[in-house]
């Protein structure tokens, strides 16, 4: 779905340390009309966010040696117009307190709802 | 044979004339030489009187009337000092019915008395004296058996003496309330009535009997008359004179003398430690495991929901193919060829269009590869669910024939779910016969080092990040399996090398452990009959080594 006045798709990061999580992650938001770019660790995808600019990131939590809130963090610093959001199967991942001072757009659960996902992206990105 | 005694009192009961008539006896006893203490008497009363309350050594009846001296001779015949009658009656029949009465000897008055009666009155002194010192030592020996008794009697450990055919021939309170024996008590009953699937030779008992061996806290079991079986710590040691220096002889000389208790508390105890302990191991992995198991959630359920759009999306296609499918029907039967294959035409133009904007191609594969993907996701769950089951799986207590290397690996693949961002784990398993083992327990003890081993590494790299290296190893050796696990953690230090083992020792913070791990796990290998030994370079590392013998526990 493509946002008017804007030509090029939306770039998306996605992170998680799970292969086939990056796979399912695509193939939901396949028709989404976005860029999606995909980094199994903390490195790669910060290695990604300093070639170019993204106007999302979405990480899973538990990953080796940074987590999802410390990547989106960064993201904060390094790319504050990125809209940041954060997928994790461990529900005490981050407070309120971390969500409002690195300003979270949203928090999805593992397993995610198609509809859930797409939805909290596009109004991330919207 | 002693001379004179110290101070001899005797009482001498003499005719009613007066002194003058004992006065040859009175001369005769001054021969006796020493401290002779003589009380003279008139009549029988006095008589028992003066030699009542047990100071007195003899009593001499002077020629007195046999009405005088009956009473005396009741009285005192069996049971108090010698009464020696003086009599000046010829014949035998006066010195027969003396004895009778409960005389001690009978002297004739005639021309040797003052030789003859010195003599008597000494042999009976010291008769008496040594009849008195054998009461004494009668009393000492019983007090001592009653002593003895009471000791055997209030052990709270039971004892058993058995001869050397097996036969119980002395047991304590204890031991009568363990074995129950029913009516009749233990002592006599053969020992070997409780032996539980063994023979007399291969029993603890057996062996002290029939080579000399002694056993200090053997654990065995007995089977009691109800039918159940006990766990027994027993402790025994061959009685008999000659063990100690004829060892060739072999027989245990009198037999052997065994104390035991009964263990069943103390092994429902170990029990209850051990399932804490890996209750305790299974919390830690807890967090690692969910992970391990939502990871492949998330993933087979957002590729349900793509392939039921995928469905969709074939369904459509499919419905262009059934349209097309119609037309060519009605151009078979119809009569007009030409409207026909125009039909046809734009009916396989629609299927082309369908399938183009549905990027069929992608979605016949992509489906495809997310079955495929989800299966494994599955299976993945199936694998890690298994593992936990079998961990947290009481484990019967029998001894049954396992693979090490299947025990360790689904140990160490639960584990690895915790692991595996900060450690690179090497595995190196060598091709191993089964050994008797209890496996459920093994995997514990497996579980503890490799949690152990993470810890340690986790320490070390502490905040940094970076990963650290496990190495599992099994190998053959000795008659048995080695088993090493080793880490590059930091290490222990060497002053607490010696310690670990103990309960309750522990170097991590507070309420990070409950200290018992390394304690159940040595125990456990013990159990095995196996060793485990530690070597560890502070700052650099630690290896554990356990060794289980093939034949498994000593059966005892």
């Amino acid at each position: 779905m493509r946002r008017l006045g804007r030509s090029d798709p939306k770039r998306v990061l996605l992170v998680d340390d799970e292969e086939r999580i990056l796979t399912a992650l695509c193939r939901s938001l396949r028709r989404e009309g976005y860029e999606l770019v995909t980094a199994q660790t903390p490195r790669e995808a910060l290695k990604r966010l300093a070639e170019q600019s993204f106007d999302a990131v979405l990480t899973d939590h538990k990953m080796p040696r940074m987590t999802g809130v410390e990547l989106l963090a960064k993201v904060a610093r390094l790319q504050p117009n990125a809209a940041r959001l954060l997928i994790t199967g461990w529900s005490q991942a981050v407070s309120d307190k971390e969500i409002e001072a690195i300003e979270i757009d949203a928090v999805l659960p593992k397993p995610w709802e198609d509809s859930e996902l797409k939805d909290a992206l596009r109004k991330a990105l919207g | 044979m002693e001379t004179t005694p110290s101070l001899v009192r005797i009482v001498v009961l003499t005719r009613a004339e007066g002194r003058e008539s004992s006065r040859d006896t009175l001369d005769a006893l001054t021969q006796l030489g020493g401290d002779v203490e003589i009380e003279l008497v008139r009549d029988a009363s006095a008589c028992l009187a003066a030699a009542s309350g047990g100071k007195v050594d003899a009593v001499l009846l002077d020629r007195a009337s046999r009405e005088v001296c009956a009473p005396v001779l009741q009285a005192l015949g069996r049971a108090g000092p010698p009464i020696i009658i003086v009599t000046d009656d010829a014949g035998e029949g006066p010195a027969l019915d003396a004895f009778r009465s409960g005389a001690a000897d009978c002297v004739r008055v005639g021309p040797d008395y003052a030789d003859v009666l010195p003599v008597v009155v000494l042999e009976q002194l010291q008769r008496w004296r040594k009849q008195r010192a054998r009461g004494v030592a009668e009393r000492r020996i019983r007090d001592l058996q009653r002593y003895n008794d009471d000791i055997i009697q209030n052990l709270n450990s039971a004892l058993l003496v058995v001869d050397r055919d097996g036969c119980i021939v002395t047991a304590n309170t204890t031991a009568e309330e363990i074995l129950a024996p029913g009516p009749g008590g233990l002592v006599g009953r053969s020992v070997w009535e409780w032996l539980a699937d063994q023979t007399p030779e291969q029993s603890v008992i057996g062996q002290t009997l029939n080579e000399g061996v002694r056993f200090k806290g053997a654990e065995t079991k007995i089977r009691l008359p109800d039918g159940s079986v006990i766990p027994i710590g027993l402790s025994c040691s061959p009685l008999g004179a000659d063990t100690d220096d004829d060892p060739a002889a072999g027989s245990s000389g009198r037999g052997a003398v065994a104390i035991f208790q009964d263990l069943s508390e103390m092994k429902q105890l170990e029990r209850q430690v051990r399932q804490t302990e890996k209750m305790a191991s299974i919390g830690q992995l807890a967090a690692g495991v969910a992970h391990e198991i939502n990871n492949p959630m998330g993933f087979i359920h957002a590729n349900l929901f793509q392939m039921t759009e995928y469905l969709g999306d074939l369904r459509q296609a499919w419905e262009r193919v059934e349209d097309l499918q119609k037309v060519i029907h009605d151009l078979a039967a119809g009569d007009d060829p030409g409207a026909g294959l125009k039909a046809i035409r734009t009916a396989s133009d629609a299927l082309s269009a369908t399938a183009r904007e549905l990027d069929l191609d992608f979605v016949q594969t992509d489906f495809a590869k997310a079955l495929r993907e989800s299966q494994d996701g599955a299976e993945r769950i199936r694998h890690i669910v298994k593992d936990l089951r079998d961990f947290s799986h009481q484990g019967s207590d029998e001894c049954i024939e396992a693979d090490v290397n299947e025990c360790l690996d689904s140990t160490a693949s639960i584990a690895w779910t915790m692991m595996k961002h900060s450690v690179v784990l090497e595995k190196e398993y060598c091709d191993l016969p089964p050994i008797r083992c209890y496996p459920a327990q093994l995997k514990q003890v497996f579980m503890n080092l490799l949690v152990n081993a993470y810890q340690a590494i986790e320490e070390k790299l502490g905040d940094g990040g970076g990963t650290g290296r496990m190495k599992i190893r099994t190998e053959e050796r000795d008659g048995g399996v080695s088993i090493s696990i080793c880490d590059t953690g930091n290490g222990i230090e060497p002053q607490d090398v010696n310690r670990i083992f103990d309960p309750f020792f522990t170097t991590k913070q507070v309420g990070a452990g409950t200290g018992l791990g390394l304690a159940t796990s040595y125990s456990i290998v013990r159990r095995h009959d196996g060793r485990m030994d530690v070597s560890s370079e502070p700052g650099e590392g630690t290896t554990f080594t356990i060794w289980l013998p093939f034949s498994g526990p000593a059966a005892l």
